[in-house]
């Protein structure tokens, strides 16, 4: 029901306009300038403006907030100015150049607009209520714990008029659940995971799997650490052959019923910026193929012909719990390439407690991990690899050798590259440097995963990356409008 | 009588300060709040920043008892996912678990008693054995899959009933089934070896002399003797069915409180997930004081002291 600033190309995936139809840099290089669709209306009659987008920012960025983006919001945003009733300035610390990529709801679930007028009238409270948006779906009510129910808007919307008066979202949180739900038609879509796929095909429902929502990974933390300097894992051949020794597309076909994709590069999708995708496209085919006599070559190259000891933490982010199927395929491989393997479920909440300071029983093992579908690399990559950062995977800032030096020099020539191109040129090179050290590899790209009653609705194409279907739900026609394939 | 329920108030304090103490802290062995709503790229100066808008940067034994301060002024903190004060939250959704645990019960009851009482008359025979039978069955069946066997059998193939979610009688059906089916076991144990202990009794003896009908002997007077321990255990029983009701309800998508406690869980909403617990807890021990309190009524035998 609401809408978002900057929006999704819907065809590609990645950014694309939103309530802004487009966005230029300021002159003085530490500015964005937003400019908004004329005509737009809240569902109360108001019409939407530049007021509405700096209250809406401000809002998310008050010390009260508990947005995912509220902290990076307060750190990177100066002030924002409202220049006219359709056009919004938004000073930044320094040269931001993902800035307005940051704000899409392709990378900022909550980043919606807000009625300034209306919440200054009645009240939060009364907003959280009876909320009013600018989306082409309005509030009806709310069950808590049931159901939510909106109304398609009466009138013409630039995201697309939907097909349906009426949209209910329900509740449900066993799968099984929502699977009989779609057989019995009670639902038209459910969200599944991938082992609910053959099922759902052998009912005559459709699945729908949306292309480039994450990226299941492994890395090894604190490999730089002088203790782990004679680690086989130390030792970038080893490194290699451990990625050569997967199978993927095996692991494509048998763990992901073939719903998941060939990856690219670490946190690269077919819709970031600033990256030439088919140099990567060539790249991961070569790179990341399934080549056991090599791996066990590298081994032997390395000194370890006979493999070695290896502990492997297995871990599911929320949202992907077929992460642990994966994991556990990456470690029969290893284990057919000759590694006596330890392999360890640890689950997320203890997972990422591990994560901090001394990084204890990760650093020096291997460790399953994920990407989620960002259009901007550059961020994911600094909280992996910079020094600074959370994962910090190349160093910290007590042992900072030459490659996490070089990492942390790059990462900051490309978030503060002015010119475009140049900008992508250090991009592809950050990437690169990050591919060769196979310390953070990819092994599949996932999916979203829906299960579709054909006679419910009729065939639509999702938004690539994006998991949800919040932008998707307008553009659904209906079942006689257009049918499914056979 | 009045010496009575002073004590066990004064102990039912005392036990939900341990429950709120065992549930604040290994809740937060689940891990941080923090971390299920930040991004993966998030720094670790994000991190931080939310976790001290959320409150939770203070040392536990600091939070805990500015918790337990909120708690005894009736203010069991805001739901991080909600935004709304835990205890209203619970009292939105009893009364959906409220309308689901009676029918529970009246299933349950309605298989319990009478496989309880003829395998007790009929002791010894395939009947008792077959009553044994049913009674292992159904504490062994777990029921998320006896539920998710329900739908599969009674929506999806025979379309007779709605699959999920709270709404006319016929959404009661399977929802009510699984979660009373979990009792049926212990209550129909329970009913045989107490009608075990009746029918060998003096009066059932007299009764017979007298010439009364085994029928009448039977479910007039030796069933109601025998319910009495059932009513003892009607606490247990009901505490049963609230507890289970968290599986019964996340399976079946009822708004129940049973369901909330679920979400608590899984999006580590600590101060809605304490509340939860806390006010369940509430819930068993007034209970539990109630049944104590009817049964002296009930069964004149029976004084407190």
């Amino acid at each position: 029901m609401f809408d978002a600033l900057v929006g999704f190309n819907y065809e590609r995936g990645g950014i694309g306009p939103g309530v802004a139809e487009r966005w230029e840099p300021g002159d003085d290089g530490e500015s964005w300038i937003f400019y908004l669709r004329k005509g737009l209306r809240w569902h109360n009659g108001d019409p939407v403006t530049a007021h509405d987008v700096k209250f809406s920012l401000e809002r998310t960025m008050s010390p009260e907030s508990i947005a995912s983006r509220a902290a990076a919001l307060r750190r990177n945003v100066k002030r924002i100015e409202v220049i006219d009733d359709f056009t919004v300035r938004v000073y930044t610390n320094g040269y931001q150049p993902y800035f307005p990529a940051n704000l899409s709801r392709a990378v900022f679930q909550e980043g919606q607009l807000m009625p300034k007028k209306y919440i200054e009238t009645v009240g939060v409270e009364e907003f959280r209520r009876r909320p009013v948006g600018s989306g082409p779906w309005k509030f009806v009510r709310s069950v808590p714990g049931d159901r939510i129910e909106y109304e398609a808007v009466d009138y013409p919307h630039w995201r697309g008029t939907p097909h349906f008066k009426r949209l209910v979202i329900l509740l449900v949180p066993e799968e099984s659940t929502r699977v009989a739900m779609v057989r019995t038609g009670e639902a038209a879509i459910a969200s599944i995971s991938p082992e609910s796929i053959r099922e759902v095909e052998a009912a005559g429902l459709k699945v729908v799997a949306v292309p480039g929502t994450m990226q299941a990974i492994y890395q090894f933390y604190g490999l730089y650490r002088p203790e782990f300097r004679n680690s086989p894992l130390a030792d970038v051949r080893v490194r290699q052959a451990l990625s050569l020794a997967i199978n993927r597309q095996q692991i494509i076909d048998h763990v992901m019923y073939g719903y998941a994709r060939w990856p690219l590069p670490f946190a690269v999708f077919r819709y970031s910026v600033d990256t030439d995708i088919a140099r990567w496209e060539a790249w991961a085919r070569e790179a990341l193929r399934y080549d056991p006599a090599r791996a066990k070559a590298l081994l032997a190259e390395a000194g370890y012909p006979n493999g070695f000891a290896l502990t492997f933490v297995n871990t599911a982010l929320p949202g992907t719990p077929f992460m642990f199927q994966i994991g556990e395929a990456v470690a029969d491989f290893w284990t057919k390439l000759g590694l006596q393997v330890t392999l360890r479920h640890v689950e997320w909440g203890s997972y990422q407690p591990m994560q901090l300071g001394e990084q204890k029983g990760l650093a020096g093992n291997a460790s399953m991990f994920r990407t989620a579908g960002r259009p901007v690399a550059a961020a994911r990559y600094y909280g992996a690899f910079h020094s600074k950062s959370a994962h910090h995977l190349f160093g910290d800032p007590e042992h900072c050798d030459s490659l996490c030096q070089e990492f942390d020099r790059l990462h900051l020539e490309v978030v503060s590259e002015r010119d475009d191109a140049k900008r992508a040129e250090k991009t592809n090179r950050m990437i690169e440097l990050v591919a060769n050290t196979w310390i953070a590899v990819p092994i599949l790209e996932g999916m979203g995963y829906w299960a579709v009653n054909p006679n419910k609705v009729g065939f639509f194409n999702p938004i690539p990356g994006r998991h949800e279907l919040g932008d998707v739900f307008e553009r659904m026609p209906r079942p006689e409008e257009r049918p499914w394939p056979k | 009588m009045q010496r009575y329920i002073v004590q066990r108030f004064v102990q039912g304090l005392f036990l939900l300060v341990l429950v709120a103490a065992v549930v604040f802290f290994l809740g937060r062995l689940t891990g941080n709040p923090a971390d299920l709503m930040l991004p993966e790229d998030a720094t670790p100066e994000d991190r931080a920043a939310l976790i001290r808008t959320l409150g939770l940067d203070r040392p536990y034994h600091e939070q805990f008892l500015i918790f337990i301060a909120n708690a005894l002024r009736g203010d069991l903190g805001e739901s991080i996912r909600y935004r709304r004060p835990a205890v209203a939250l619970f009292f939105s959704r009893l009364p959906n678990t409220l309308k689901l645990v009676p029918p529970a019960m009246a299933v349950a009851l309605a298989m319990a008693i009478p496989l309880g009482v003829l395998s007790a008359v009929y002791r010894g025979t395939l009947l008792d054995r077959l009553a044994g039978v049913i009674a292992v069955l159904g504490l062994a069946t777990p029921n998320f899959w006896l539920g998710i066997l329900l739908i599969y059998i009674f929506s999806v193939q025979l379309g007779w009933l709605p699959s999920a979610r709270m709404g006319g009688i016929r959404h009661y059906i399977l929802p009510t089934i699984t979660l009373g089916t979990f009792l049926v076991a212990g209550l129909m144990r329970l009913i045989r070896s107490s009608m075990l202990e009746v029918l060998d009794s003096e009066f059932v003896k007299l009764a017979r002399i007298k010439g009364l009908s085994e029928t009448a002997v039977i479910w007039r007077h030796c069933l109601r003797n025998a319910l009495i321990p059932v009513l003892t255990l009607a606490g247990v029983f009901l505490a049963a069915l609230v507890t289970g009701a968290i599986v019964t309800e996340t399976v079946f998508a009822w708004p129940g409180i049973g369901r909330l406690t679920f979400e608590a869980v899984i999006f580590r909403d600590y101060p809605l997930l304490q509340a939860v617990v806390i006010l369940d807890a509430v819930l068993v021990l007034f209970i539990n004081l109630v049944v104590d309190v009817l049964y002296a009524y009930i069964d004149p035998r029976i004084r407190y002291t």
